[in-house]
């Protein structure tokens, strides 16, 4: 027994550890294009910070240097600035054309220019066309002749100041500190202009280990549910639940069978009821409460039947180490329910330990859904049979007298009395 | 199982990070040109709706708290014909969401020029809504409400003369206060379901005719003093309390209906419900 646990706590340890390598970074890219990325990333920065001192003498902001943004390549597609009456488009639109390609912005901005970090029109100045300026703010003191959007920036209007067409800001507000608007302004005042787009980013495969980790916490929050819902089926159902426990273990196969055939007619008895309802015309108005009841005796069908499994399992078990002699404190349905749903998380816990492992993950998988869909099926055929625990006729608990024998009342454990280890080769394991 | 329980529990613990980043701050103004007129249309689906007279040098302004995933901001300006529709509208993209009411309010804030005539068209879906409509310059007036709760108001005198002011409702609670303000000449409710209150109080430059149409629900007169009141019922099981009014063929009128020099012609059809006349002091 201790070399199988230490043993069993090795491979555990093995399986945690091992992802990490199996998961591990590629190695280094022989055209060594990454390392060129890498430098092109430090020079933005580095080009960036002296950009924002030169502009701010020295005053840290978030705007970069004032310059012209280059027309995108032929082929790609303009932001047309003509109609801003509709601001979400020309958000949208944004979105894919400030897109860094290349490590550069580009936007062709139709009858019109395209300016990164702050700009200014000169009170003397009249520029014609629309104006689409990025990351700055727009100081507007003479004329623009057409509209302006910003993207994370303000519009200040100074007084005398003219922009004889609608104004758009997109992450920024509008200052009219006197100036004239000839046209419609609009303001979102959060934008996520010159954010990744979510489609375009992926969200980042979770590390192995963190696979790990957050599948076996799935699986026991799992089984600690169904733990908490089996305490108080226990505490509140217990003689139905035993029934049906008794149920899956005298007649498993006929419980298998009726919980298969009580499946595929589900649907069908789902339609007959409804066909029913709305056919006796009084019944429509039930229809809503009956298919309600209808879901919710299906669940507790299903989920009560595989906890009466569960329970099955662990009084089997407990059974067979009292009948070995072991010492076992006390042998009741709570301690049943613990051991089987414990027993039947051990399948689920393999596979979130051993998930990652290329096929052999798949098979632990398939085999902990097959394992599972099983002895649900028989759970709640037994829940079936015995009518939620009602009929004992499939329980094993119609002994007939002559059954009763001296052999059979030896080796079974009464109240508070555990049973003697039965000398000869052969447990007692049925009919207890 | 366990795919059901896991992004339950980040549903949970996640929305109201999620609503938070939904909800999206838009504003649009126009600034005032000297125009004289203004056609204005404002449809709101959902939310809070505030409705006042705005600064002197705007033509109007509408500043909106709007769930993004559902809803778009609108603001058109049609400079031919010096019309504005302003609002949101529904996109129908959101899904099924769960998070409280509350984290998904929408309130707006719209107002217009005291200083341009305004023609204006209010469609209201479900809305909890404070219309303060008194010192516009108030030409036509037509809203619409479906299962809204509004308050319109008159508290100031409307500065221009009104020709219509229609309002109707679906299954709506509407109140509508100070229509002796609104120096409309005509006045038409037509209401579903629902309960209506029609305060005629206010000073009465002019007389006014109302119509009031309502199918199932209660009506509320609030009835000024200083105009001839009179009452005309169309009612199939419906109670009236004609307190202080007299009976003339049809009709209840007010003591010294004849000699007023201003009068108030009221037509109330009702089939279900219950129509009551109050006096303002």
């Amino acid at each position: 027994m201790p070399a199988s646990n230490r043993l069993f706590a090795v491979l555990a340890l093995a399986a945690v550890l091992a992802p990490r390598a199996a998961f591990a970074a590629p190695g280094l890219d022989p055209t060594g294009s990454r390392a060129i990325e890498l430098l092109h990333g430090f020079w933005s920065i580095v080009s960036d910070v002296s950009g924002r001192a030169a502009a701010d003498g020295g005053v840290q902001t978030s705007h970069p240097t004032p310059q012209a943004i280059s027309p995108a390549p032929a082929g790609e597609p303009a932001v047309p600035l003509d109609d801003l009456s509709k601001p979400t488009a020309i958000e949208s639109h944004l979105r894919a054309a400030l897109r860094p390609r290349d490590g550069r912005v580009r936007v062709t901005v139709p009858g019109g220019t395209a300016r990164l970090g702050d700009f200014s029109i000169g009170s003397n100045e009249s520029v014609p066309g629309h104006l689409l300026v990025v990351r700055g703010t727009a100081d507007v003191y003479g004329r623009l002749l057409g509209n302006l959007v910003t993207v994370e920036g303000d519009v200040v209007l100074h007084p005398g100041g003219v922009v004889s067409g609608d104004i758009l800001t997109l992450g920024g507000e509008v200052r009219d500190e006197g100036g004239e608007i000839g046209g419609e302004v609009r303001s979102f005042r959060s934008a996520s202009v010159l954010e990744a787009p979510l489609q375009a980013q992926p969200a980042p495969a979770p590390g192995a280990l963190e696979a790990v980790v957050r599948r076996a916490a799935g699986v026991v929050g799992v089984f600690l549910t169904l733990g908490v819902l089996g305490f108080g089926l226990v505490m509140f159902g217990r003689p139905n639940l035993e029934v049906v426990s008794d149920t899956v273990s005298h007649s498993f196969g006929r419980a298998f069978a009726a919980g298969l055939l009580g499946q595929m007619l589900l649907l069908p008895t789902f339609g007959m009821l409804v066909v029913g309802l709305i056919l006796s015309v009084v019944g429509i108005v039930l229809l809503p409460f009956a298919v309600v009841v209808y879901a919710l005796l299906v669940i507790v069908g299903v989920v009560g039947g595989y906890l009466a499994v569960a329970h099955a399992m662990g009084e089997t078990y407990t059974r067979r180490r009292l009948a070995l002699g072991a010492m076992i404190g006390s042998p009741n349905s709570y301690r049943y329910l613990l051991v089987g749903l414990g027993g039947l998380a051990a399948v689920w816990m393999a596979w979130s330990v051993f998930g990652w492992v290329p096929v052999a993950g798949e098979l632990i998988r398939g085999a902990a859904i097959l394992v599972t869909w099983l002895l649900a099926t028989a759970g709640f055929g037994a829940a079936l049979l015995s009518r939620a625990g009602i009929r004992e006729n499939f329980a094993g608990r119609l002994i007939p007298p002559e059954a009763l024998t001296d052999e059979y009342l030896w080796a079974t454990p009464q109240f508070g009395v555990t049973a003697a280890k039965r000398p000869g080769s052969r447990t007692p394991t049925r009919g207890l | 199982m366990r795919r059901i329980l896991l992004p339950a529990l980040a549903l949970c613990l996640g929305a109201p990070l999620a609503a938070a980043q939904s909800m999206r701050p838009f504003s649009t103004y126009r600034q005032w040109h000297g125009e004289t007129r203004v056609d204005a249309r404002l449809e709101y689906t959902a939310g809070a709706l505030r409705v006042a007279p705005g600064g002197p040098n705007e033509l109007y302004r509408m500043d909106v708290l709007y769930d993004g995933d559902r809803y778009l901001p609108v603001s058109e300006f049609d400079a031919g014909r010096t019309g504005v529709v302003l609002g949101l509208r529904a996109i129908g993209e959101g899904g099924l969401r769960v998070v409280s009411k509350s984290q998904l309010r929408q309130t707006a804030a719209v107002t217009f020029s005291p200083k341009s005539d305004l023609a204006l068209a209010i469609a209201l879906g479900a809305v909890d809504g404070d219309l303060e409509l008194g010192g516009l310059r108030l030409t036509d007036l037509t809203l619409q409400a479906g299962a809204s709760r509004a308050t319109v108001r008159f508290s100031q005198p409307n500065t221009t003369r009104c020709r219509a002011a229609t309002f109707g409702a679906g299954a709506a609670e509407l109140s509508v206060l100070g229509l002796g303000n609104s120096r409309c000449d005509r006045i038409a409710f037509e209401g579903g379901v629902g309960r209506v209150t029609l305060d005629f109080g206010g000073a009465w430059t002019s007389s006014s005719r109302v119509e009031v149409k309502m199918a199932l629900g209660e009506v509320a007169l609030r009835l000024p003093r200083q105009v001839g009141v009179r009452i005309t019922l169309d009612k199939f099981l419906t109670t009236f309390e004609p307190q202080g009014l007299v009976r003339r063929g049809t009709s209840y009128l007010s003591p010294g209906y004849d000699q007023a020099a201003r009068h108030l012609d009221i037509d109330v059809t009702t089939a279900v419900g219950g129509v009551t006349a109050t006096w303002l002091e």
